[in-house]
């Protein structure tokens, strides 16, 4: 085995471990979620694997965790296997989808990307997982499951995915702090603080009727369906609203960097003057000056050619002739002669 | 084997005096003796940047061309210019100021052999290493005798068509004199003229070494000629040229 597969199998299964312990652990001190699927936080760990180390070491860390989480939890280890595949893609898909920021995540593009596939990834394992149900297992009844298993097994592990794994990647330094992953950061922050707090007082304020009113869990589902929807929405017109700022920044460095290399042409620039706030401004005054500069190398160059030194050689031997042909010179000549032969 | 350097240019105003005074503090610093005579004798002016007074100065090179004195009694110590404690490495021969002294050598002359061997003398009393002339711009008799004489010439000129001219005239006519060694130094070239690009094409125009390119310095602007740049600027662009240029000249 080649080291590198080796290291993807040891750190999924070394992983796999402790996903399975906090599985265990998180079934028998339930947070407060769904009747059947607990809260589990510890679903960004096979995230947070599959992105750091490899989408493959997600995927066993994901699999082989939840096997080892239900076996030593008593459910039986292969019982529920469609659910060993739904956690082994969601530790796969994540980090294939920053697959190419596997260095660095520091743009909007590649954060979108890594928490568009976090969200992604619980969809389609869950969606596996259901499908995997219907054809082999029979455990889900429709469209009863749906509330009570499908949507929080999805919820849950999307929002703990969408909130935890960036923190973990921050931790670890896989996200790099610029202007661009600063201001996204700060804005997912806050749309997730007051969506979840909106929606955690709501919660709050009608548990005690939904224990004793069963029909107005629906309704409270209805709620955190669209308190998700808002942060899915919310966060992508946030990357469009940072992206939008950040986009000219870009452009403005590139176009800095290209006039520093010689090349005034600066056709990247053209969208972001066109702006009217302040980017615009900026861009505007930088093709100016981008301008500037290259009329004055056009003039320097001009100035350089035209750097000859024109001799006019008739009379400059008419000149020397006037002077080496006096008695003076020829006297200071021999002297001169004599006492550097001395 | 001490060195007589002239330097010359065709036409007033290159700097002449400025970098001869701060060529001569380069060497002194790097150990050397060095001299300078101003045989400008119509202006003379380098006495300024040496911070000499020219009431200290009773005797000078007119007293010596016409025999009142000997030449080791117009040799002056500048060394206090390198530094407060510093004696006996800087060494000037002024010429006089007053009218009187100019006219008189500008109407007699002097002879070419009488000046050499005052050069001699002051040479051997003084355990000169080098010995600076700064002339008179324009080739008449007195700075045909500079030239002459001279083991090294430096020529300055600056980048323009009056100068390329009259500095194609000088060349041919130090050539003619059988100068040992002639150096051309570009001065006043304008920061955004790149040295290296005038350098080869001056080369190339005159058929002789460029010993440097020197920017027209805002700083030497400001100091005018009261001061030595090299002295209070030795980190400056153009202190680093003066000293290629003292590396090419010497070598």
């Amino acid at each position: 085995m080649n080291p590198g597969a080796k290291k993807i199998l040891l750190a999924g299964l070394a992983f796999a471990a402790v996903y399975g312990l906090l599985n265990n652990l998180s079934n028998i001190f339930l947070l407060p979620s769904a009747p059947i699927i607990s809260l589990r936080p510890q679903i960004a760990l096979p995230m947070a694997v599959g992105i750091l180390v490899h989408p493959l070491a997600g995927f066993i860390t994901g699999l082989a965790g939840n096997v080892i989480g239900d076996a030593i939890s008593g459910f039986g280890a292969f019982k529920f296997w469609n659910w060993h595949i739904a956690n082994g893609l969601m530790g796969f898909i994540p980090g294939l989808a920053v697959y190419r920021y596997i260095h660095r995540i520091d743009t909007v593009r590649a954060f979108g990307l890594l928490q568009g596939g976090i969200v992604l990834a619980c969809a389609a394992g869950v969606g596996a997982a259901v499908v995997l149900d219907v054809l082999f297992i029979h455990l889900l009844t429709f469209p009863a499951s749906f509330p009570s298993w499908i949507l929080p097994a999805f919820l849950t592990d999307a929002v703990n995915g969408f909130i935890l794994v960036p923190v973990i990647l921050l931790l670890a330094r896989r996200i790099r702090l610029t202007l661009e992953t600063r201001t996204i950061l700060m804005i997912t922050g806050l749309l997730v603080v007051s969506i979840l707090a909106t929606a955690g007082a709501i919660t709050w304020a009608v548990l005690d009727d939904l224990v004793s009113h069963s029909a107005m869990v629906e309704n409270f589902y209805i709620a955190a369906v669209v308190s998700v929807l808002l942060l899915v929405a919310g966060f992508i017109a946030a990357i469009v609203f940072v992206r939008k700022v950040t986009d000219p920044l870009a452009g403005l460095a590139r176009a800095a960097q290209a006039v520093e290399q010689g090349d005034y042409d600066l056709p990247g620039l053209a969208g972001v003057s066109a702006r009217t706030d302040e980017l615009g401004r900026l861009a505007r005054i930088f093709e100016q000056m981008a301008g500037k500069v290259r009329e004055r190398e056009r003039t320097l160059q001009r100035q350089v050619d035209e750097l000859k030194i024109i001799i006019d050689r008739e009379k400059q031997a008419q000149d020397v002739s006037e002077i080496v042909e006096t008695e003076y010179f020829r006297t200071l000549k021999d002297k001169a002669r004599k006492f550097r032969e001395r | 084997m001490p060195k007589i350097i002239a330097i010359h240019s065709f036409r007033g105003g290159t700097g002449k005096s400025n970098t001869t005074a701060n060529l001569a503090c380069l060497l002194a610093r790097q150990g050397r003796r060095v001299g300078v005579v101003d045989t400008d004798i119509q202006s003379p002016g380098i006495h300024v940047l040496f911070n000499l007074d020219p009431k200290d100065t009773p005797h000078t090179l007119n007293d010596f061309l016409w025999g009142k004195c000997d030449i080791g009694r117009a040799v002056y110590d500048v060394s206090r210019v390198l530094g407060p404690e510093e004696r006996e490495k800087l060494f000037l021969i002024p010429s006089s100021i007053r009218t009187g002294d100019i006219a008189r050598v500008l109407h007699y002359g002097y002879d070419i052999n009488l000046l050499k061997e005052g050069y001699r003398k002051a040479i051997e009393q003084f355990a000169l290493d080098y010995l600076f002339i700064d002339t008179h711009p324009g080739l008449n008799e007195e700075t045909l005798m500079s030239i002459a004489i001279a083991d090294i010439l430096l020529i300055l000129l600056r980048p323009d068509q009056q100068d390329y001219q009259g500095t194609a005239v000088t060349v041919e006519v130090s050539r003619q004199l059988e100068v040992p060694r002639m150096f051309l130094i570009v001065n006043k070239v304008p920061a955004a003229l790149p040295g290296d690009a005038l350098a080869a094409k001056v080369t190339a125009a005159y058929a002789c070494d460029v010993a440097g390119v020197l920017p027209h310095a805002d700083e030497m602007m400001a100091l005018g000629s009261s001061g030595l740049f090299c002295l209070t600027h030795p980190d400056a662009v153009l202190s680093r040229i003066l000293e290629d240029i003292l590396r090419r000249i010497t070598a």
